[in-house]
């Protein structure tokens, strides 16, 4: 009985009080006392440990946080309790002894959930950061990898986009994969590992967040553990007896974005004008209506499409219990309108869980969470970016109204005829014409059962599952409008609906058997176990054009198309058997071992199993006898570990397999087949190669780390250092067609990240006053070491759309420099006179004759001006370079938490240092033409006023052109590479808490109102609208490009939160 | 005891339950459930010839037919130039990074690898019965000859590539000679010539398919790019060229849309259209299911107008040959396709003209003031409607499908019309330069005389030569017998997918001799006024002169597969 759980801790020791109560009835000195244990913010604290140090004396507070106790005359009271600083106050001639907890997420005695275990944060002997309940709380945010952005060191998080349901890149340490989607880390959700982000889960049902970084840690979760592991536990019931209900509400307005200055109507006519008027071949041949700018109706793209919108949120938990049984359940609905037309996301959480102690040997618990979502962003990133290009007016389109939409819901549309119009649509007549739905479903369920054998030797089977679902539907219905006023020579819109569903179910089935034995100065922790997990997934989809606008029935629908593979299943398994052992001499010396062995159906039998060891020691060294006295060192710890992981996230099933399929119908894309005397006959292909050998990547960690607190546990720094070494990235590479495939996967390359993280935290309470500090700040220099033999770089996989010459490749990775970096020429400024181009010209010709031009043959003053960087004489796409990382230098947050009496305070900051952004949407706002097709597009006001003029020589803004794909000023240069570093002030909130007179008579027991704002400023010499940009399309090679992203804007939220008696 | 005797019920249940976790075996075991193994595709007869269907694939791709082959075989003589995006063929500025090519590069390589890959899964299929012996040996045989085609065009375009002979390979492999590659044409043609069957008793629902007369028919060209003019002759007199195929009478029928798979073509590659001809149509799904050819008409006509004419070609027809209107439009002249003629009555059916006429636009009046009917006229040349960068003369070859309007009208822009790859008129020539070659100087004159005589629509000038010069001068009689065939690929087969094929086959240097004499070639590389006829008005109308560069009569290998193949080395004329 020695040996106590420290969840069991609690109850225990409420249990061993009675009975000490009981026995002290006679004593003659002792006396009764009273007080309340509460947050600094004022809220109660029940279920704190209040006692008398080195007596057996104390007693458990109250769901009002509220205790008695009956004392001797002197000694010294102490409150524990897991998640706050331990306190203490002398006893005195008072009898009201009133204290107020810090939260201890850094204090080295809170309990820190590991994989298929926990152990105290002082005992770890690898590198984990945890973030606690009360820190998500502070903000209120959609998902909890929001909440995490700052909070942990070494863990990178950005927001892609603001969109509502909007995604989010995190990385832990660093990029460790070329692959797309590589780079995302295993979530653990109360004990059931997912695959995907967690953003269906509900922020107020986390109790805590723990993030596995280094090998020792992760090595668990074997081939999926290389890019850290996020262990997500849910807030449970209470042993007390006693029962807490929680109300969190709030609601925020989100301020309309900023946005781009653009020419209006009357200023795009005037450029354009200008433009046709320079072309004497009239190559550009300008909509007639604009050769009279004062007469056009301007219409506002920006104005139109984004608003100021609102979210709403609201919880209720109820979370009660005894010894026996404890019960947790919540509810909760988020609502979220966002600022742009139509985009909204809206969430239902329903929670369960339920801890029951059947004997006292057997155990069971049980965790429900079920997610509805619904979603919709008709206008998002990409398709933004593509709003600033839009000619700011509709004359001569729709003979019915030139506005973007009438009194009468008649939609402008641009002149359907005109080359250089017809292209555009009326975004705003999609966006309310169109219908869409896209609905999904979570079901995450697991229960467990426990029995404790003998004292330490627990045995525990689990088994859950995760169900998700999606149906969704687009309807675009069809738009005569155009014909009906034009005749046949405008092309209708056509009809579509696109219909999809699919779902997945998930499920694990896992056994482990742990040991926990003391002998003497030996302490061992042993926990093995053997798991199975299957993944289903199914789907059916696909698109024609419906009978009307109402059937949406893809049995009615004609020209059928089923999506070309994936009507149907593909089921993929892992089955894994692991072990970790964690040794402790003297409370001094620690070193744990952890290994797993996983199988994977993804690969070719024989080459299924990987195993994945990691080992780690941790000196304690303040336990030392040279330390022991040293009184400023509360504590010091040293930590070191070596381990290896896999990572298999990013490859689909079947690779290993040569496997063929037929080609799709003749009149779909990719078709293999060829018709003989004009009859289309089907084709078959080999579609991939047979490759055996293909593995999971591997990441080598090795990380160092220490723990240290001063003055009393008040100051704590944690400080790690790490590499890791990345290799055999599974990529789908461009291959010589030789091969027969244009496209090979392959395990290709080899990486590194070298780090350090640095959290420190300092926490001070006075009676009436607390404050605390919290700052995280990491470097991670990231390099590619190898990639496919024969090449030294790769460029990015995937295009982001990004249209116009040259832009297919914007990002270069070398070996020995960052991944994505960004590439491309090097602007010199803008060619400011023709003799300037002649001399350049002339020496180009003396290299090579046969192309007598420097740049271009249309090169004229007023163009780009590139590096010739190689020398040649010429400028070719050989001369273009690396232009910087998109990798931050440093990132980190800095939390503030003041409180003083009823009030609190808490102010939030998060930045990252020495990033460049490549600014592609600034491109589009200097280019006339609509590069990459015939047309002609809107511009920034900045532009228009500075471009180069043989009056304004500018030498940063080019001349205006209506054929810039053959001038080239708009290629992707250096240009458009600017400084991302950012410092934003993510939250504000002002709290205040009712006092207890008030809430007392309305049987509440707190009740707290406060007021907060989410990017308040942002501190950046970044021109777009929004510094922070993320790995797009989960892509590594395509990290930190601004194509017109959904941005952020300013939230203001008035929340309650109210607990009942 | 009692707690005892459950831990050891505990203990025995969950062992019981940690057992089978373990043990399941085969739980990492799945099956591919969207694309299948060999095993489980081949099964039936129907399959194994999809898997052959798919090699020929391969060639329905406008970036590989139109931009590369025949772009090559018609921009590099002159006889055609480009507007648009890919004018650096104009003045044989091509890059190594043109789009294009990597395209027919890696067409023509998957197809290759199609083939490779063919022989064991068709030789596996006969052994189970799953083919007959009869069309295992027509599958074997169509995949030796389109490995064999493929190479044909891939060693006449850039010069030696790699020889990827196996079904495994990791593509890493360096390039050959353009000899080696040639003498393997020669060997998969004359494997394909046992294995095909022939024309004669080819079914009607295989049209389009390789017979033993391709595999001559290309065999004879391969043994020519190595000089065995014997050899080559052996094959051209194949009795399975010889018996099987013949010269239609009428030249125009040649090219006729309603005349596909004619007796005289020997290989085509066959198209098919399927739902939308227009931009949303086949053209999205990578061009496979439609052809291109109103690319190439007036803009006037389709608001397109990518590639036209040397007016030289157009003064360079002798007198009284029919191929002329029937190969290059001038301004003046009619379209005289019998299709076009049937469906539109010539131009002027066409929207753009009768609504350019009905809105009173000079460009689609003719002289005397009634609706325009011919390609321009001589006062108002069609030189484009964007801008007047055209020379004025199209391709009459390219104008047969009567279905479309270009991007006008309807916009019926892509259609389905076959392209005629080889053809008898071209084993005829071929078997002259071989005659020439080989010293039967009278023998060659007989071939010449069959094509000449059907494009003069009887019996064709004794005396062989040219119309006018390029700058409309007289010209000389053609004597050298080389010369008249060179002449006669010029004039019977420009506009397709040959011409600049045979003339570098030729040998070197002969090519860009040919082309000088033609169009007066010469050191400026930007375009250049035409000297002569109604287009000689000083201006710039998109001719260009720029001689041949020593070297650039072969394409650039292209970059991207030297990027992903370090063991390829550039064609010198493209630096490194």
């Amino acid at each position: 009985m020695r040996k106590l759980q420290i969840k069991n801790l609690v109850v225990l020791l409420c249990t061993s009080l009675t009975l000490c109560l009981m026995s002290m009835a006679g004593y003659a000195q002792s006396r009764q006392i009273t007080g309340t244990v509460t947050e600094t913010n004022g809220s109660p604290i029940p279920g704190a440990s209040v006692g008398v140090k080195g007596t057996s004396i104390g007693v458990v507070t109250d769901v009002t946080g509220s205790f008695k106790l009956v004392v001797p005359a002197t000694g010294t009271l102490s409150v524990t309790i897991i998640g706050y600083a331990s306190q203490e106050m002398t006893l005195g001639s008072g009898s009201v002894y009133n204290f107020k907890l810090a939260s201890s997420t850094s204090a080295l005695n809170e309990v820190v959930v590991i994989g298929y275990g926990t152990a105290k944060r002082k005992d770890l002997t690898g590198s984990v950061s945890s973030v606690s309940a009360e820190t998500i709380a502070k903000v209120p945010v959609p998902s909890l990898e929001n909440a995490l952005q700052g909070r942990a060191s070494g863990v990178q998080v950005t927001s892609n986009d603001g969109a509502p349901g909007g995604n989010t890149t995190i990385l832990i340490r660093g990029v460790g994969s070329l692959a797309s989607g590589g780079n995302n880390p295993l979530y653990v959700v109360d004990g059931y590992a997912i695959d995907g982000g967690i953003n269906n889960i509900n922020p107020s049902d986390i109790a805590t967040i723990d993030i596995l970084k280094d090998a020792s840690s992760t090595a668990i979760y074997g081939v999926r553990a290389a890019n850290g592991v996020v262990i997500v536990t849910t807030k449970k019931g209470r042993k007390d007896g006693g029962v807490q209900v929680t109300v969190d509400a709030y609601n925020a307005f989100q301020t309309k974005p900023k946005q781009y200055k653009l020419l209006n109507a009357q200023q795009w006519a005037t450029l354009a004008n200008e433009i046709a008027d320079a072309d004497p071949q009239h190559n550009f041949q300008e909509f007639p209506a604009w050769r009279d700018p004062a007469s056009l109706t301007n219409v506002d793209w920006q104005d139109a499409i984004y608003q100021s919108a609102k979210t709403q949120n609201y919880s209720l938990g109820i979370r009660g219990g005894n010894e026996k049984v404890q019960s947790a359940t919540s509810v909760g609905y988020y609502d979220q309108k966002g600022i742009v037309l139509n985009s909204f996301f809206k969430r239902v959480t329903l929670g369960s869980n339920l801890d029951y102690q059947a004997t006292k040997f057997l155990k069971s618990s049980t965790s429900i969470k079920y997610t509805y979502q619904n979603s919709n962003n008709p206008y998002g990133t990409g398709a933004l970016g593509n709003l600033t290009q839009l000619i700011p007016t509709l004359d001569g389109g729709n003979k019915l109204t030139n506005q973007i939409k009438d009194g009468n819901g008649n939609y402008g549309f641009y002149n359907p005829l005109n080359t250089y119009t017809s292209k555009y649509n009326n975004p705003v007549y999609s966006i309310e014409n169109n219908q869409y739905k896209n609905i999904a479903n979570f079901l995450l369920a697991n229960t467990s059962l426990e029995a404790t054998i003998i004292d330490g030797l627990r045995i525990k089977t689990f088994l859950g599952v995760n169900n998700k679902s999606y149906s969704g539907y687009f309807l675009q219905p069809e738009d005569t409008r155009a014909q009906t006023q034009y005749g046949p020579g405008a092309v209708p819109g056509n009809a579509n609906y696109n219909q999809h569903i699919n779902s997945t179910f998930d499920y694990t089935w896992e056994n482990t058997i742990a040991y926990t034995k003391t002998f003497g100065v030996h302490s061992i922790d042993f926990v093995g176990g053997v798991s199975q997990q299957e993944i289903t997934y199914s789907s059916m989809g696909g698109s024609g054009i419906p009978p009307n606008s109402s059937i949406r029935d893809l049995g009615q629908v004609t020209n059928l198309q089923l999506d070309r593979y994936g009507n149907g299943e593909s089921i993929y398994a892992l089955q894994s058997q692991y072990a970790r052992l964690t040794y402790k001499f003297t409370d001094k010396y620690l070193i744990t071992g952890t290994v797993r062995r996983d199988g994977s159906s993804k690969f070719d039998k024989g080459h299924q199993y990987g195993v994945f060891p990691s080992g780690a020691v941790a000196w304690k060294a303040k336990e030392e006898s040279f330390l022991k006295n040293v009184n400023w060192l509360t504590d010091l710890k040293f930590r070191g570990s070596y381990g290896k992981v896999g990572n298999q996230g990013s490859i689909p099933g079947f690779q290993y397999l040569a496997l063929y399929a037929s080609g799709s119908a003749a009149a779909t894309s990719g078709n293999n087949g060829y018709p003989f005397d004009k009859i289309f006959q089907p084709g078959i292909v080999q579609t991939q190669p047979a490759n055996p050998f293909l593995r999971w990547e591997t990441d080598y960690m090795t990380d160092f780390g220490m723990d240290a607190s001063f003055l009393n546990g008040e100051l704590s720094l944690t400080v790690d250092v790490f590499k890791r070494r990345s290799k055999d990235f599974l990529l789908t590479l461009a291959a010589p067609a030789q091969s027969g495939y244009t496209f090979l996967t392959r395990n290709v390359g080899s990486m590194e990240n070298k780090g350090l993280e640095v959290a420190l935290a300092y926490n001070h309470t006075t009676r009436d006053f607390h404050y605390g500090l919290n700052l995280t700040v990491s470097a991670i220099r990231n390099k590619l070491t190898e990639i496919a033999s024969g090449t030294n770089a790769v460029t990015n996989f995937g295009g982001l759309g990004l249209t116009g010459i040259g832009w297919s490749t914007f990002t270069q990775t070398n070996i020995g420099q960052p991944v994505g970096e960004f590439y491309g020429y090097q602007s010199l400024g803008i060619f400011q006179t023709q003799a300037q181009i002649d001399a350049l010209n002339a020496s180009a010709a003396a290299k090579n004759p046969s192309n007598p031009f420097y740049q271009k043959t249309a090169t004229a003053p007023g163009d780009r001006y590139f590096a010739d960087t190689n020398g040649d004489g010429q400028v070719t796409p050989s001369d273009q370079v690396s232009l910087g990382s998109p990798m931050p230098k440093f990132f980190g947050g800095l939390n503030i938490d003041l409180s003083y009496k009823a009030f609190d305070f808490n102010a939030y900051f998060y930045g990252v240092y020495g990033n460049k952004i490549l600014n592609y949407q600034q491109s589009s706002l200097q280019s006339f033409q609509n590069r990459g097709f015939v047309g002609v597009e809107n511009v920034s006001l900045e532009y228009f006023q500075n471009r180069w003029t043989t009056s304004n020589p500018s030498n940063v803004f080019s001349r205006a052109t209506y054929n810039d794909d053959a001038i080239g000023s708009n290629l992707p240069s250096s240009a458009w590479i600017e400084n991302g570093s950012f410092l934003k002030l993510k939250n504000v909130t002002l709290g205040y808490t009712l006092p207890k007179s008030i809430t007392e008579k309305a049987l509440l027991s707190k009740v707290r109102v406060y007021f907060s704002t989410q990017n308040l400023f942002t501190i950046t010499k970044y021109s777009g609208l929004d510094p922070e940009i993320g790995v797009q399309n989960g892509n590594a090679t395509q990290n930190g490009v601004d194509n017109g992203t959904y941005p952020g804007s300013r939230f203001y939220t008035v929340g309650l939160n109210v607990i009942f008696k | 005891m009692k707690m005892n005797k459950k831990n050891i019920a505990f203990i025995a249940l969950l062992t019981a339950l940690i057992m089978p976790v373990g043990c399941k075996k085969d739980f990492l075991s799945r099956d591919s459930s969207f694309q299948a193994t060999a095993d489980a595709t081949f099964r039936k007869s129907t399959d194994v010839v999809a898997l052959v269907n798919s090699i020929y694939d391969g060639y329905q791709n406008s970036d590989l037919l139109k931009k590369s082959i025949w772009y090559y075989a018609n921009f590099t003589t002159h006889d055609f130039y480009n507007y648009g995006a890919d004018i650096a063929w104009n003045n044989y500025q091509i890059n190594s990074d043109f789009g294009a090519l990597s395209t027919f590069w890696n067409n023509a390589f998957i197809t290759i690898a199609r083939a490779n890959a063919a022989f064991k899964i068709i030789a596996t299929a006969k052994e189970n019965g799953v083919v007959t012996a009869a069309l295992a040996d027509r599958l074997t045989g169509e995949a030796y000859f389109l490995r064999g085609m493929s190479y044909y065009y891939l060693a006449g375009s850039f010069g030696g590539v790699p020889l990827e002979l196996k079904s495994e390979t990791d593509g890493l492999t360096p390039r050959s000679s353009q000899d080696e590659v040639f003498k393997q044409v020669v060997a998969d043609m004359k494997q394909a010539e046992t294995l095909l069957v022939s024309k004669a008793t080819l079914d009607k629902k295989d049209l389009g398919r390789a017979t033993k007369g391709s595999a001559y028919a290309y065999e004879g060209a391969a043994q020519m790019w190595l000089k065995d003019y014997a050899a080559a002759l052996t094959a051209f007199n194949s009795t399975e060229l010889t018996s099987n195929y013949h010269l239609l009478p009428n030249f125009a029928d040649v090219h006729e849309f309603s005349n596909q798979n004619n007796d005289e073509s020997i290989f085509e590659v066959q198209f098919e259209v399927s739902g939308s001809q227009s931009w949303d149509g086949g053209w999205q799904n990578g061009g496979e299911v439609a052809w291109i050819d109103d690319f190439s008409w007036p803009e006037e006509i389709s608001n397109f107008g990518y590639d036209y004419a040397n007016p030289g070609l157009w003064y360079s027809y002798q007198a009284g040959d029919k191929r002329k209107a029937l190969t290059v439009l001038g301004p003046g002249d009619q379209n005289i396709s019998p299709g076009i003629i049937a469906k539109w009555g010539g131009i002027k059916g066409y929207p753009a003209v009768t609504g350019g006429f009905a809105n009173g636009d000079a460009r689609f009046k003719a002289d005397d003031g009634t609706i325009i009917n011919t390609c321009g006229t001589l006062t108002k040349p069609w030189y484009g409607v964007s801008d007047q960068k055209r020379s004025g003369y199209y391709n009459a070859k390219k104008w047969r499908d009567p279905q479309l309007t270009g991007g006008t009208g309807s916009q019926i822009i892509f259609g389905s019309q076959n392209q005629i790859l080889m053809r008898y008129a071209e084993v005829l020539l071929s078997r002259a330069e071989c005659k020439v070659r080989t010293g039967d100087v009278a023998g060659a004159m007989a071939d010449l005389k069959i094509v000449r005589d059907r494009a003069f629509g009887g019996v064709a000038p004794a005396v062989m030569q040219d119309g006018l010069t390029y700058d409309g001068k007289a010209s000389t009689p053609i004597t050298d017998p080389l010369q008249m065939v060179l002449s006669e690929y010029r004039h019977e087969l420009t506009a397709e997918y040959s011409v600049f094929y045979d003339l570098r086959r030729a040998g070197p240097g002969v090519a860009s001799a040919f082309i000088k004499a033609a169009y007066g070639t010469d050191a400026t590389s930007t375009p250049q006024p035409y000297p002569y006829g109604p287009t000689a008005d000083g201006l710039l109308h998109g001719v260009w002169k720029t001689t041949l560069p020593e070297g650039r009569d072969i394409l650039p290998i292209p970059q991207a597969a030297i990027g992903l193949n370090p063991n390829l080395t550039q064609n010198p004329a493209y630096g490194k």
